[in-house]
């Protein structure tokens, strides 16, 4: 049986059941959620990460496209309150963006700012926020939202070899990854590269999500797919 | 000879970096880099030379806002005219440029940066970094570019410091790249899951034969790269030989009372060596077996880069301790081996039946030894320290 | 169930916040949010980013406006065809313009704080100029606005990810001084990841066809369209 933590998302764990897996996303893994622009996939992250912070479980948020202050209002938004989760250092946040826009980030034990032009700094920090995180539990999940601010600062083949290294990071320390990218950004071949390199792939293209999967003990991809919405609750996938 | 100003480093360099002399520290994703070019600048500047950064990274008001972090004022150096940047940051994103140089364009790279060598005649360049032109520039480009900076920087007496991120390069490219410079300083991580340590390696000299020890380093804001000599704890149930395992591969050990460590509140006996072994050196600290001072090995595990477990392989009805403490060990993500110790008695169970009692990881190392008899000792040590330190 | 108020400002466009109303919701553009005003040439939205400025400023928000295809001249005409005149704000300091296009030889442009000269191929100085833009108004207003007419002409006169490094900046800095921008984009002036790329920098993306105006997206409420018409009274749902 593949081991798989609750999404979440209403509705997501129920289409994923297959005969290897309960339904949900499988631990350890990594997922590649893309898809057109403004379809939910932040959305879709923030309420997987939050889904875990109710469990007190521990997540490294990497933040390319907004600012810490930008992704805390976007959940308050949905009610996903993070400020205590802050607090008690159960989110780890790297903040690759905030320095465009002038403002000092303080950095804090679990808050680092770094710059995504610079990304070797990045890895200096996610780094040391595995092993923070690792050190609260080897069940943590880890958000990248997501790969566009990084294409636009950095050659398609640096971002390649950024996301490779931080996989790398992420799966050694037993974390499942989950990383958003906006379908169109790149061109194709970098496009399906990209793809490549997760166990599974979730696309959201306005009205219907379809999951990939490519995990571990399954022979062939599996897939799922369905419509879905996204309510004053975050997404939910509606049933088949 | 400059001053790297760098612990230890100077010393594996013979003194430091000769006058007109490239170096490029090289340093896999995750591990620190930056901090070594920065605090090279700061020392020779501080020596009396000049200097430059060419950045493509970041912009120069973040990079003097790094130096303050590290306890260093590059603003007054800037101010000075000791220092200055060539900006080939902000330009790329649309902010005013900042500095003596700027770059509008790739193709300038080049002439502005000899230009800037020049300039500082018997001082010092850094040029943070070249993993990022490499995308931008062909390959073979970057390997004559470095090379033309090398050789204006040999007539001008200048020393070029390089940061060089070593991303999945093709390989004969990070050795193209290698052996343009005189001088190379591996920075690698010692990883169990999780980074948990970084080290520092001379691994290249054209003036000298390096030593080739590894020396793990933080960078602490503020203060900036210092070393450190990591901790191995010497752990097991009692009884499983620990005393003896310590006193055997350290120089000197020394069992010590309590009351010689203030860290610890309680009345305590442990086994405190240095051991120096083949370049890698570690203080070795034995722990008492008994469970009231799981508190104290928490604490060092904490501190320790790897740690030593001692069982008794003819005493099965101690593996369930020795498990607990292997589980104490791994939450602080730590490399550890298991000292399959009393091989020679009877009942002695062998390695592979251990580990199957044990339930034990493949990864995890279990060593055969006879510490009575000093037999396995070594072994046992350079396993550890190659799970460390790599080949 | 949660009822989710976005604050948002007017729009000044009528029909636009019964449009965008949600349960408990006033409708308009949600404050502090980025938005893509985009669609072929020629179908309102220079009208929709000045109706959306004149609105700001009778609400006493103070408005930066980059300006790349018109000079002010030309603006302040356009503004004065529908009957939105800005003398008094540009006289007041509410309404602070960044001209990239006007012919510094040839025009002379007003002496005042706040109409400020640029270039169209220079974004490192239009950057400049927006962040002193924003400081200036930041110091005396919590809330304000910033259009961008258009991001068409500036990928036209530069390297593309250029534009959307700075646009990315512009953006990120008006948000921190908690204005609402709004950018506007001629369909298919610049190759398709370019324009993935722009409608993925904002929160709200708004088409207009023509004949419909669609939000495609938006903080807080799904998918909605309404036909719409340009009168003489600027753009009416």
């Amino acid at each position: 049986m593949i081991q798989t933590i609750e999404s979440g998302i209403p509705g997501f764990d129920q289409l994923t059941v297959s005969e290897l897996a309960e339904g949900g996303i499988p631990e350890k893994s990594t997922t590649l959620i893309y898809g057109p622009p403004k379809t939910g996939k932040s959305i879709f992250c923030n309420q997987f990460a939050y889904q875990g912070l109710l469990k007190q479980e521990p997540c490294l948020y990497v933040s390319t496209d907004q600012g810490l202050k930008q992704v805390q209002s976007n959940m308050m938004g949905f009610n996903w309150l993070i400020q205590s989760y802050i607090q008690n250092q159960t989110l780890y946040i790297i903040d690759g963006i905030s320095q465009l826009s002038g403002a000092k980030l303080e950095d804090t034990n679990n808050i680092k700012s770094s710059s995504v032009g610079n990304p070797a700094d990045m890895m200096v920090k996610v780094g040391i926020g595995t092993r923070s995180v690792y050190k609260k539990s080897n069940h943590f999940i880890s958000i990248l939202d997501s790969l566009n601010t990084l294409f636009a600062f950095n050659q398609e083949q640096m971002v390649i070899r950024i996301l490779k290294a931080y996989l790398r990071r992420i799966r050694e320390a037993g974390g499942t990854g989950l990383i958003a990218y906006t379908e169109g950004v790149t061109n194709s071949d970098t496009e399906n590269e990209l793809k490549s390199l997760f166990d599974n792939t979730i696309r959201l293209d306005g009205e219907y999500i379809r999951v990939e999967s490519n995990f571990e003990d399954y022979e062939e991809v599996k897939s799922y797919e369905s419509t879905y919405i996204i309510t004053d609750e975050g997404v939910v996938v509606n049933g088949k | 000879m400059k001053k790297t100003h760098i612990p230890k480093l100077d010393e594996f360099l013979g003194g430091g970096i000769p006058a007109g002399s490239s170096i490029l520290f090289c340093a896999v994703p995750g591990v620190e880099c930056e901090a070594f070019g920065y605090q090279i600048l700061n020392g020779v500047i501080e020596d009396g030379y000049n200097g430059f950064i060419f950045t493509n990274v970041t912009e120069p008001h973040n990079i003097i806002y790094e130096f303050n972090r590290y306890g260093w004022d590059l603003n007054k150096y800037l101010k000075e005219g000791k220092a200055f940047f060539v900006d080939g940051s902000s330009n790329f994103i649309g902010i005013p440029p900042m500095g003596k140089y700027s770059i509008d364009e790739l193709s300038q790279i080049e002439e502005v940066v000899l230009k800037a060598i020049d300039d500082v005649s018997d001082g010092v360049g850094v040029i943070n970094n070249i993993s990022t032109l490499i995308d931008y520039l062909e390959d073979d480009k970057i390997i004559e570019i470095i090379n033309k900076w090398n050789e204006c920087a040999r007539v001008n007496n200048t020393i070029l410091v390089y940061i060089f991120t070593k991303w999945d390069y093709k390989p004969e490219l990070v050795d193209a790249v290698k052996s343009t410079v005189d001088s190379v300083v591996s920075l690698t991580s010692i990883e169990e899951r999780v980074i948990i340590g970084q080290g520092f390696m001379v691994t290249s000299a054209s003036w000298l034969h390096p030593k080739n020890s590894m020396v793990l380093y933080f960078v602490l804001q503020p203060g900036g790269v210092k070393i450190y000599i990591p901790k191995i704890l010497v752990t097991g149930p009692y009884n499983a030989g620990k005393s003896s395992f310590v006193e055997l591969i350290s120089e000197e050990s020394v069992s010590v009372d309590r009351m010689a460590l203030e860290k610890f509140p309680t009345t305590i006996a442990m086994d405190i060596g240095h051991v120096d072994h083949n370049g890698f050196v570690a203080d070795i600290f034995g722990t008492p077996g008994q469970e009231r001072f799981d508190l104290m090995l928490d604490v060092l595990a904490k501190e320790a880069v790897g740690a030593f477990i001692l069982v008794d392989s003819s005493a099965p009805q101690t593996f369930g301790r020795a498990k607990e403490m292997i589980n104490k060990t791994q939450s602080e993500a730590i490399p550890k081996i298991i000292v399959a110790n009393k091989q020679d008695l009877p009942g002695a169970m062998s390695p592979e039946k251990i580990r199957e009692a044990m339930k034990l990881d493949k990864d995890i190392p279990i060593i055969p030894t006879i510490v009575s008899e000093n037999n396995g000792v070594e072994m046992a040590l350079d396993t550890l320290l190659k799970i460390l330190y790599g080949d | 169930m949660v009822i989710k108020m976005i604050p948002c400002i007017e729009s000044g466009i009528p029909g636009f916040e019964e449009l965008t109303r949600s349960n408990g919701g006033t409708g308009g553009i949600p404050e502090n949010t980025a938005t893509l005003v985009y669609g072929p040439a020629k179908t309102g939205k220079s009208i929709f980013g000045n109706q959306f400025t004149y609105q700001g400023l009778l609400s006493g928000e103070p408005c930066l406006y980059i300006t790349t295809d018109k000079g002010l001249k030309q603006f302040e005409t356009s503004m004065n065809e529908f009957q939105w005149p800005i003398e008094r704000y540009l006289e007041d300091n509410s309404l602070y313009v960044i001209d990239t296009i006007s012919d510094v030889s040839k025009g002379k442009l007003p002496k005042s704080k706040t109409v400020v000269q640029s270039y169209i191929n220079n974004p490192t100085d239009i950057m400049v100029k927006v962040g002193s833009g924003v400081h200036y108004i930041y110091r005396n207003n919590p809330r304000f606005r910033s259009v961008i007419d258009s991001a068409t002409t500036l990928l036209a006169y530069n390297d593309n990810m250029l534009i959307i490094r700075v646009l990315k900046a512009y953006l990120m800095r008006v948000n921190e001084a908690g204005g609402t921008p709004i950018i506007l984009y001629t369909e298919n002036s610049a190759d398709r990841i370019v324009e993935t790329m722009l409608k993925s920098l904002v929160d709200n993306i708004i088409r207009l066809d023509g004949k419909e105006l669609v939000v495609e997206a938006m903080k807080g409420i799904g998918k909605r369209s309404s036909p719409y018409l340009i009168t003489d009274k600027g753009i009416e749902l």
